[in-house]
């Protein structure tokens, strides 16, 4: 143990040097077309290639009763589109995404919807990737013959998804913190089933333009490459269009006396699942720092923090328990969230919040303080080690507008916080009475 | 789209400069073998300061006896809580500190401890890794908390999670006298059963120099990674393993069922045949590669035949998965799993799909559905080396199936040899009811419904 204790040490007090000892790679700014943004990092050790488009499109866009749409507009890019040679079917998109060894896939979040290209970098074959792609996002048919079955097929899989803990208890937990905000709602059978093909193409129409859009690029390409990258994919895509309303603000989560903000869900399943939350901070905070660290010692330090010590190491009462900050560009959360037998969930309940309470008031301590920042400027290099991880970096920062040398200073960054900033933006952002909460299962059976 | 012709020259250029790509394993690998007889691996990468270090012990659920199953798993928790120098949960702290990410998992054929680290760290994870290869030491209070840890993880990954119990149950079904019929979390009964003492003598039993194999891939010098793990492995003593049975499963001698109700809203489907797999000495053997390819065939991309017929054009399910992996020390089943469309019975789902594996057998594969398998097989190889972990992992995974990791770049070449007639041979052969199992999920309403919220 001795040897070990002193080896510690020695790491606590080189730990601030890790981040110049390795040279990070630097993000270029591409040039601009049409209004939208372009990013690159290049990395020539392997011949491929990772493309990401963010589009201003995600599900906040979706009109009153019709949630679900943004997603669909998405994910239907890949069931037929018109190129430059006519009509691509459904089958010779997956076959010529197939023949290039390519993988094409498509995300819908809260704020944006995300087209992703992996490819080898050779020419020939990126060359078709791309255009594939910039045909997907320019010119999707949304036939409707294939429109409907992808409503069935999303209703059937919503159906499923309500007898399921985990997505009862999501759509609840997001229908209370968000309230009537754009987030609130999320898909249904009901909401689905409203959705027709002329919804598709005037949500596509609206949102996917070039002035909506950004592109990063990791991989094995120069910057004359990447800039053409960008002009294929976006060739087609008008600049502009309709004026889109101005986003309103997310009020942060009232006080209220516990019987408004907690709600319980019955549920048939051996475990309760609990989960709490409020609204709290965006990306680009300059409170993001002491709230990450601080996060890291309450619930988002894996098998070291305070919920995980207190929930499952003392008392043996879940298998995972955490909390975290999800930082969007425009709003932010804070969660927490746990599963436990259910004639036990009233205790951990107790647990996890009282814990969370502690927290908010007496912040760390100097000793976590400083175990927390070691962890995250010790793993730093392991954040962006290879070229997926490079890429969820590039497109946080571009999506975030961040600095172009985020990830320069960020194990600086973390390294300045101290103990009287962590305690004050916890207590400035979070509070036990605005918390919402919900518990599905049968807590107090 | 485009005439088959420039098909074909466009595939042969994709193969050359691909299949140099892919042979490229051998001169950037390193391997090593202790005199207490601990194997090392080590991958050199150099794109990034990182590296991952993974302990792999050939001891999973598939070496535990009756009565006492889930008891691997269970030693995968309390290898967390201390050993005789480092008390407990002071390992994931020490891991922590140096900024590492740590976990751990265990399958039916093995368990595997990793930390990704910044390499200069290397050397400490080492140390402790090494430390708890034979120092293990827990108290039988640790054991009663971390036990019920381990119950709430059943809880949460098979007791409230119908597929999960679905899948339990068919392998149940499937396999008569294979240890492979039990689920690696084990059984509730037997989690509820589990002593302290059923713990301590796994460990005692199985974790040992000369059954674990070291893999370490990342920015690393091997030298001097070979004096690293000599020091601290090197001094853990090699010890005598319990005799592994073979408890081989007696030939299926015809179809089987099992039904599991279970709260849903569709059923689902569940048809596995008994099938080989890749066995070590024989990797000439095509058919393994062969049921590979047929897996990619029917389900390798959006267009491939099983998602192409049943769900675009039947429209008779709402989603179709297949899984073959001929890699593994267990018996090998091919599985086509199901969740039911709207209206559509489990009936005419399977009607389906017997057409559609008929019509395979009878018609067999076009040379073009398999060069289109093959491209994203060689693709692959690339993307596979962006990641570190994801190559430690499969150098892991094919030595503790009894392979080497030299041998990974030779299945490779072989698949590629791999004719459509050897595909519909093997689908002739073994996709047939002998060997056949099914297993229905019977969907059941909760009592409980979400619209009876209250606050």
């Amino acid at each position: 143990m001795n040897a070990l204790k002193k080896s510690m040490l020695v790491c606590f007090l080189t730990f601030g040097y890790l981040a110049t000892a390795h040279a990070i790679l630097p993000i270029e700014k591409l040039d601009s077309f049409k209004g939208s943004k372009g990013y690159l990092v290049q990395t020539k050790a392997l011949p491929m290639v990772d493309i990401e488009v963010s589009i201003d499109a995600g599900d906040r866009f979706d009109p009153s009763g019709k949630s679900g749409l943004a997603d669909m507009v998405a994910a239907l890019m890949n069931y037929g589109v018109r190129g430059d040679q006519g009509i691509l079917s459904e089958a010779q998109i997956a076959d010529e995404i197939a023949d290039l060894g390519a993988n094409i896939g498509l995300s819908v979040g809260g704020e944006r919807t995300i087209l992703r290209i992996r490819s080898l970098s050779r020419k020939d074959l990126r060359d078709r990737a791309v255009k594939l792609a910039a045909a997907m996002l320019s010119s999707p048919i949304y036939d409707a013959k294939i429109v409907e079955r992808e409503k069935q097929r999303t209703m059937t899989n919503l159906l499923e998804a309500e007898t399921k803990p985990e997505f009862v208890l999501e759509r609840r937990f997001t229908k209370s913190i968000y309230g009537d905000y754009l987030l609130g709602n999320t898909p249904t059978v009901k909401s689905v089933a409203t959705v027709n093909t002329k919804d598709l193409t005037q949500f596509h129409q609206q949102f996917y333009r070039s002035d909506r859009m950004i592109v990063s690029i990791v991989g094995d390409v120069d910057r004359a490459q990447a800039n053409e990258i960008v002009k294929t994919l976006l060739q087609k895509i008008p600049q502009s269009g309709n004026p889109i309303a101005k986003l309103p603000e997310l009020p942060r989560s009232p006080v209220e006396p516990l019987a408004q903000r907690e709600i319980q869900i019955p549920f048939d399943t051996q475990q309760a699942h609990i989960v709490m939350g409020m609204t709290a901070v965006t990306r680009s905070n300059p409170d993001y720092f002491p709230l990450l660290v601080g996060n890291y010692v309450l619930g988002g330090g894996g098998f070291v923090s305070r919920l995980v010590a207190e929930v499952r190491e003392k008392r043996g009462l879940a298998y995972s328990v955490s909390s975290y900050f999800v930082p969007g560009k425009d709003t932010g959360i804070f969660r927490a969230g746990l599963q436990t037998k259910n004639d036990q969930a009233a205790m951990a309940l107790e647990v996890m919040s009282s814990t969370i309470a502690k927290f908010i008031a007496d912040g760390p301590l100097p000793s976590e303080l400083l175990a927390a920042k070691s962890n995250l400027v010790n793993g730093y290099p392991l954040r962006i080690d290879n070229n997926r991880k490079l890429l969820d970096n590039v497109s946080s920062i571009a999506w975030n507008d961040l600095p172009l040398d985020t990830m320069e200073v960020w194990t600086k960054q973390v390294e300045a916080v101290t103990l009287e900033q962590v305690s004050a933006a916890f207590q400035k952002y979070l509070a036990m009475d605005r918390m919402k909460i919900v518990v599905l299962g049968a807590k107090n059976k | 789209m485009r005439s088959n012709l420039l098909r074909i020259c466009f595939l042969f250029l994709l193969y050359a400069p691909l299949s140099w790509a892919a042979s490229s394993n051998s001169a950037d690998t390193h391997e090593f073998l202790l005199s207490n007889g601990l194997k090392l691996i080590v991958r050199e990468d150099h794109r990034a300061p990182t590296v991952a270090h993974m302990v792999w012990y050939r001891a999973g659920s598939m070496d535990e006896v009756n009565g006492r199953t889930g008891v691997a798993h269970v030693l995968e928790h309390m290898m967390f809580k201390g050993t005789h120098k480092v008390k407990s949960g002071e390992f994931s702290r020490l891991v922590a500190a140096v900024g590492g990410r740590e976990n751990a998992f265990t399958s039916r054929d093995y368990t595997a401890y990793f930390q990704q680290v910044e390499k200069s760290k290397l050397d400490e994870v080492i140390k402790l890794e090494a430390d708890r290869m034979s120092n293990l030491n827990f108290d039988d209070a640790e054991f009663l908390k971390e036990i019920q840890v381990v119950i709430e993880e059943r809880r949460l990954r098979t007791e409230d999670n119908p597929s999960s119990l679905l899948y339990e149950s068919l392998m149940a079904t499937a396999y008569m006298s294979s240890p492979y019929r039990h689920p690696v979390v084990g059984w509730m009964n037997d989690l509820q059963n589990m002593k302290a003492a059923d713990a301590r003598d796994w460990y005692r039993n199985w974790y040992a120099p000369n059954n674990a194999t070291v893999v370490i891939a990342g920015d690393v010098d091997p030298k001097q990674i070979l004096k690293a793990v000599e020091k601290y492995y090197g001094a853990v003593a090699r010890q005598e393993l319990p005799e592994r049975k073979p408890q081989i499963e007696p030939p299926q001698k015809g179809i089987k069922q099992v039904q599991v109700k279970a709260p849903a809203d569709s059923a689902q489907l569940a048809m596995a045949w008994k099938v080989p797999r890749l066995e070590p000495g024989k990797l000439d053997d095509p058919e393994p590669y062969a049921l590979e390819l047929l897996t990619a065939v029917l389900d390798g991309y959006d267009n491939a035949r099983l998602n192409r017929t049943l769900v675009k054009q039947e429209k008779v399910v709402n989603d179709v998965g297949v899984t073959y992996d001929m890699i593994s020390r267990g018996p090998e089943l091919f599985l086509i799993s199901a969740s039911m469309a709207k209206g559509k019975t489990v009936a005419q789902a399977q009607a389906s799909i017997r057409k559609a594996l008929d019509e395979l057998k009878q018609k067999g594969i076009l040379e073009s559905e398999l060069k289109r398998i093959k491209v994203r097989i060689l693709s692959d190889q690339i993307y596979k080396r962006d990641s570190i972990f994801g190559q430690a992992m499969e150098i892991g995974t094919t030595e503790m199936a009894g392979f080497s990791w030299k041998d990974i770049d030779y299945m490779l070449e072989k698949m590629q040899t791999i004719t459509p007639e050897q595909v519909q041979a093997v689908a002739q052969k073994y996709l047939v009811d002998m060997g056949l199992t099914i297993a229905v999920l019977d969907p059941q309403a909760r009592k409980s419904e979400a619209s009876k919220e209250s606050k």
